[in-house]
């Protein structure tokens, strides 16, 4: 089973909140870029040993391939094909999940988003972050909300039948009430996904000197907190299922007819896990909705090759990192190696606890089985103590098979998750 | 062996940042004592936080010899003095030891309270004093005036200030001259029985205690049996000589020279700043003036974040103590914190200090309490109790009556400072004393206050509401009865023994109100609500709430960097470590010295 992420480190302009590895004004380099990044991909399908899926619900995941970013939508599609030819070789593109976040302000025109839809790109992440052209200012972002509205028309019209869009609430300036108007306004396109995050900010961005200089205000934890409850309840109105800790799936299945799923594939679904356990205890397929794949492989903590400047992999129990600049990246594939900055081998005891802090962001939690499987000891043994405590405390809940953040663990995820390290 | 008349021994008085060091500097270099190829800057500071803080703790002495104009050689002794009110009793000794003192005053700043405090000490001893104008290179600076204000204040002729620059070595070769000119060698007798003030001592690990003296009268030779008189040890001299600035070994120590004794002694306890030195073989000897025993004037617990930590707490206490003779420490305990200590301190900054060396050279952590000052407590069964830790006040209806000690301070600043200073120190139950202008724009005000007003924030007030130019001096003046009551904090309805205070009973309900708000600032929200309150006896007068946390999540999703998650909550979690579990709450370090920055937001008390 494969899943792999390739890194797209270019965009047209920094925002202020962002810290991911991407760089502004490098557009010349982007075709030696690409072709580095399939020399890096031919390298490690050389030496590329399938591992099995761990749990029977991590090969319901199925192979996936997420281009991130920065920008991926920076490439030209001839740059897209030769990525995913050389990708072919690494993953089964043919049956597998293939995501693209895009930037509603790189050209998404119907001729391109089909370009896209025909070399198998079936999943479509949309950074559209808020719908108050003020707010997407004073972030620094490069669209305003007209054109995220028209980028997700044209992603439709193109047939696109998985659409993901990406909010952060807790933005400078924003309000509940201006938050309750994006959320209102999303929920109308009625788009397969949604992916809320909460803005962090990280002390290397432009943001934090704004914050901490006092230039700019930004929402405090109470508005934040309220920011968040308030989307899970209206989100759940309008009939999308939260099966993790950011990430919504719309109930009714993945791409209908009448959104236009001309030539979509119907994913695989294969066994019915993980199940997300529901008020009732009445249990659902996680893969029976819509959700991102890709980042349920990481979810459940198994095996991704990444490439590209800055990408991550791991392949138990190892975890690396790409190099970041785009020179020394391109630089050290073009000498025949692979350009990885730094290597660490996980101890079990750490690979225990990562298992823990990303299953449990799931609203279907960890199953002991998955977790035994995965980790080669069981939960109970591992973790025991402290689960029944956290259960104690309110923060989880369990039955015989799995535990899961209960609605106050899943505010406090921190507070659980530090358990476990 | 030179002529007791060629000795010259000098200190140098000046406040922080005119320019002592760089001074010092000089003058070692201009009488070849250090090379340009040995010189290190800030010779005589040693100590690496000394270096930091750009202030002297420990004080010591050089000898260097110079060839004066008149062809003569002399041997010039720059005994080294703190600059800290904190340490005011070792500059006095370091002034008992001198015979002259240069005043360094910067010739853009003018003359502050501590430099004028330390000139009065010296006048007492009958030092001669040479006005050093300093840094007159730089922009804004007014020499003249200063000069002036030098002869108003001090009585000092304008024209016998040297202008100079240590900086740039300007002037220095005069400053050299008036020390051989304007100093009185020094008198005392060869013939008559060994006696040398003690104005330093620090612990060796190879030789033991090493006393920095001032022979007086009589010789000490290497060997020599020697006898402390204050503290009556008694001891075999495993060394003499000279620091040049590195320790030099002689054969004798002879009236009128500085240098050296190493003792052998253990700690400095028995070999303490202001005690006189004699032969043991001499008969009872009269000892030189001014000695008394270090005393310390604060007082905080000291408790470690890691209860298991208690051990190596108190083995570095000893060590500190070995070279600390002022610091005092007895074992007590916190109901909210376990076993620690309780340490005395002569001030605020020697308290910091104990405690950055104890973070830094023992790698502990600590947590630190409120400074307190030690009360008299008259209790009603005619008992007198010495109480240092206000939770150990007794109940109120087991006591007569409380005397807190009780402070003279100097503060010198710009007159259009007046109403702010008069403000700031009314509010701290200050009695106005006298006020003098030094001359039409700078005043010197005087008051009486509690010790305990000053402990606690009023220096860090008084220099952030005069635009850092008010300056200030404080010596102990007695004891005087006065209203206190013990001010309790309730954290999560109990009681946290730690966080108890002493206030005057017009005060509490301010201070009170002021502390749990900065309390509830300080600790972090939990899981649940966490009621602060203040309380005398039984009665509540304050209550803030920290709020439940309500989110607490890393929602962003770090691309494939699952790592990076993990880390960051293990540091979130060593965060949690670092903090002291009272109870079932987690309180910060920060927090138990919540009280010495009240009004730091608003700028009121």
């Amino acid at each position: 089973m494969t899943h792999l992420y390739i890194h797209i480190p270019f965009c047209q302009r920094r925002c202020a909140y962002c810290d991911f590895t991407t760089y502004a004004q490098l557009e010349d380099r982007i075709d030696a870029y690409v072709t580095a990044l399939c020399a890096e991909l031919r390298m490690l399908a050389a030496t590329y040993q399938p591992s099995p899926p761990a749990s029977p619900e991590a090969a319901a995941v199925g192979p996936t391939l997420f281009f991130g970013g920065g920008t991926p939508t920076m490439l030209n599609l001839k740059q897209f094909e030769r990525i995913l030819n050389a990708a072919a070789a690494l993953v089964c593109v043919e049956q597998a999940e293939i995501s693209s976040e895009a930037n509603p302000g790189t050209l998404l025109n119907h001729e391109y988003l089909c370009g896209l839809r025909s070399l198998g790109v079936n999943r479509l992440s949309l950074g559209v972050q808020s719908l108050n052209d003020a707010t997407l200012r004073r972030i620094g972002r490069i669209h305003d909300a007209a054109q995220a509205f028209q980028s997700y028309q044209a992603a439709r019209e193109a047939g696109f039948a998985q659409i993901n869009l990406d909010l952060i609430f807790g933005l400078p300036g924003q309000s509940l009430a201006e938050w309750q108007a994006t959320l209102a306004a999303v929920m109308t396109w009625a788009p397969e996904h949604l992916a809320l995050y909460a803005l962090i900010v990280e002390t290397t961005t432009p943001l934090y000197t704004q914050v901490t200089s006092g230039q700019i205000t930004i929402p405090d934890d109470d508005t934040s907190a309220a920011m968040y409850e308030m989307a899970m309840e209206q989100l759940a109105a309008a009939g999308y299922v939260q099966y993790e800790i950011s990430n919504w799936a719309r109930s009714g299945g993945r791409g209908t007819e009448e959104q236009g799923n001309r030539g979509t594939e119907m994913l695989p679904i294969g066994a019915a896990y993980p199940m997300l356990p529901h008020a009732s205890s009445c249990h659902m397929p996680l893969t029976s909705l819509p959700v991102c794949r890709h980042n349920l492989a990481y979810w459940l903590n198994s095996d991704y090759t990444g490439a590209g400047a800055g990408a991550h992999g791991h392949s138990h129990p190892r975890r690396y990192a790409n190099l970041c600049g785009v020179d020394e990246y391109i630089a050290a594939v073009g000498a025949g190696r692979l350009p990885i900055a730094e290597e660490v081998l996980l101890t079990p005891q750490e690979w225990c606890a990562e298992t823990m802090i990303m299953g449990m962001r799931l609203n279907s939690g960890v199953s002991a089985a998955h977790f035994a499987a995965r980790c080669g000891r069981s939960l109970e043994a591992t973790y025991g103590p402290i689960l029944a405590q956290l259960a104690a405390e309110g923060l989880i809940e369990r039955n015989a098979e799995r535990v899961w953040l209960s609605p106050r663990g899943r505010m406090l995820g921190n507070q659980v998750c530090m358990r476990f390290v | 062996m030179l002529d007791q008349d060629r000795i010259r021994n000098f200190c140098i008085i000046a406040h922080v940042d005119h320019g002592k060091t760089t001074l010092s500097d000089r003058l070692l270099q201009m009488t070849s004592t250090v090379t340009e190829r040995e010189r290190r800057e800030q010779h005589l500071d040693s100590m690496d936080l000394e270096r930091e803080r750009g202030i002297t703790i420990k004080l010591k002495a050089v000898r260097m010899h110079y060839r004066a104009a008149d062809g003569e050689l002399y041997m010039l002794n720059l005994i080294d003095t703190p600059g800290h009110v904190d340490f005011n009793y070792e500059v006095g000794r370091s002034l008992a030891a001198c015979e002259g003192a240069l005043l360094v005053v910067d010739a853009a700043q003018g003359i502050e309270a501590q430099t004028l405090a330390n000139v009065y000490l010296a006048l007492e001893h009958d030092l001669a004093i040479i006005p050093v104008i300093n840094k007159i290179d730089l922009p804004g600076a007014h020499p003249e005036e200063v000069a002036e204000e030098i002869e108003k204040v001090i009585g000092i002729a304008a024209e016998e200030s040297i202008m100079a620059s240590a900086k740039e070595g300007v002037g220095v070769p005069e400053i050299l001259e008036a020390i051989v000119t304007r100093v009185p060698p020094p008198h005392g007798q060869i013939k008559r029985p060994a006696r040398a003030l003690i104005f330093d001592s620090h612990y060796d690990a190879y030789k033991g205690v090493i006393a920095a003296v001032r022979v007086f009268d009589g010789a000490f030779e290497s060997g020599a049996k020697v006898k402390f008189v204050g503290t009556g040890a008694v001891t075999e001299t495993l060394e003499l000589g000279c620091f040049r600035p590195a320790m030099q070994a002689l054969s004798a120590l002879v009236t009128g020279e500085v240098g050296y004794i190493a003792t052998g002694l253990k700690t400095v306890e028995e070999c303490q700043v202001g005690d006189t030195v004699t032969l043991a073989s001499l008969p009872s000897i009269e000892a030189l003036p001014g000695y008394r025993p270090a005393k310390p004037m604060v007082f905080a617990g000291l408790y470690p974040v890691d209860s298991n930590a208690y051990p190596e707490l108190r083995d570095a206490l000893e060590k500190l103590k070995l070279n600390d003779a002022a610091l005092s420490y007895l074992p007590e305990s916190s109901a909210a914190l376990g076993f620690g200590f309780r340490c005395g301190f002569l001030g605020l900054l020697h308290m910091e200090i104990v405690r950055e060396r104890l973070e830094r050279e023992y790698n502990l952590d600590l947590l630190i309490t409120a400074p307190s000052v030690e009360y008299q407590v008259l209790r009603t069964d005619g008992e007198i109790i010495t109480v240092s830790n206000p939770s150990e006040m007794p109940e109120v209806s087991k006591i007569g009556s409380i005397e807190e000690p009780v402070v003279q301070i100097g503060v010198i600043a710009p007159a259009r400072y007046i109403g702010t200073i008069m403000d700031l120190v009314t509010t701290r139950r200050g009695i106005f004393d006298t006020m003098d202008y030094l001359d039409p724009t700078r005043v010197q005000l005087k008051y009486r206050m509690p010790l305990a007003e000053i402990v606690i924030d009023f220096y860090d007030q008084l220099k952030s509401r005069t635009q850092g130019y008010a300056s200030l001096d404080y010596s102990l003046a007695g004891y005087q009865e006065a209203d206190l009551v013990k001010l309790d904090v309730l954290v999560n309805q109990a009681p946290v023994d730690a966080l108890s205070l002493i206030a005057h009973r017009d005060f509490a309900y301010q201070r009170g109100r002021d502390l749990v708000e900065r309390l509830r600032k300080l600790i972090p929200r939990q899981m649940f609500e966490v009621p602060i309150q203040a309380a005398v006896g039984s009665k509540v007068i304050a209550r803030e709430t920290v709020r439940a946390m309500r989110k607490d999540v890393l929602a962003k999703c770090y691309g494939g960097d699952i790592s990076r998650k993990r880390k960051l909550l293990e540091k979130q979690k060593e965060g949690k470590r670092r903090m002291k579990m009272v109870g079932n709450v987690e309180i910060p370090q920060e927090a138990f010295m919540a009280i010495l920055s009240l009004g730091e937001d608003g700028g009121g008390n």
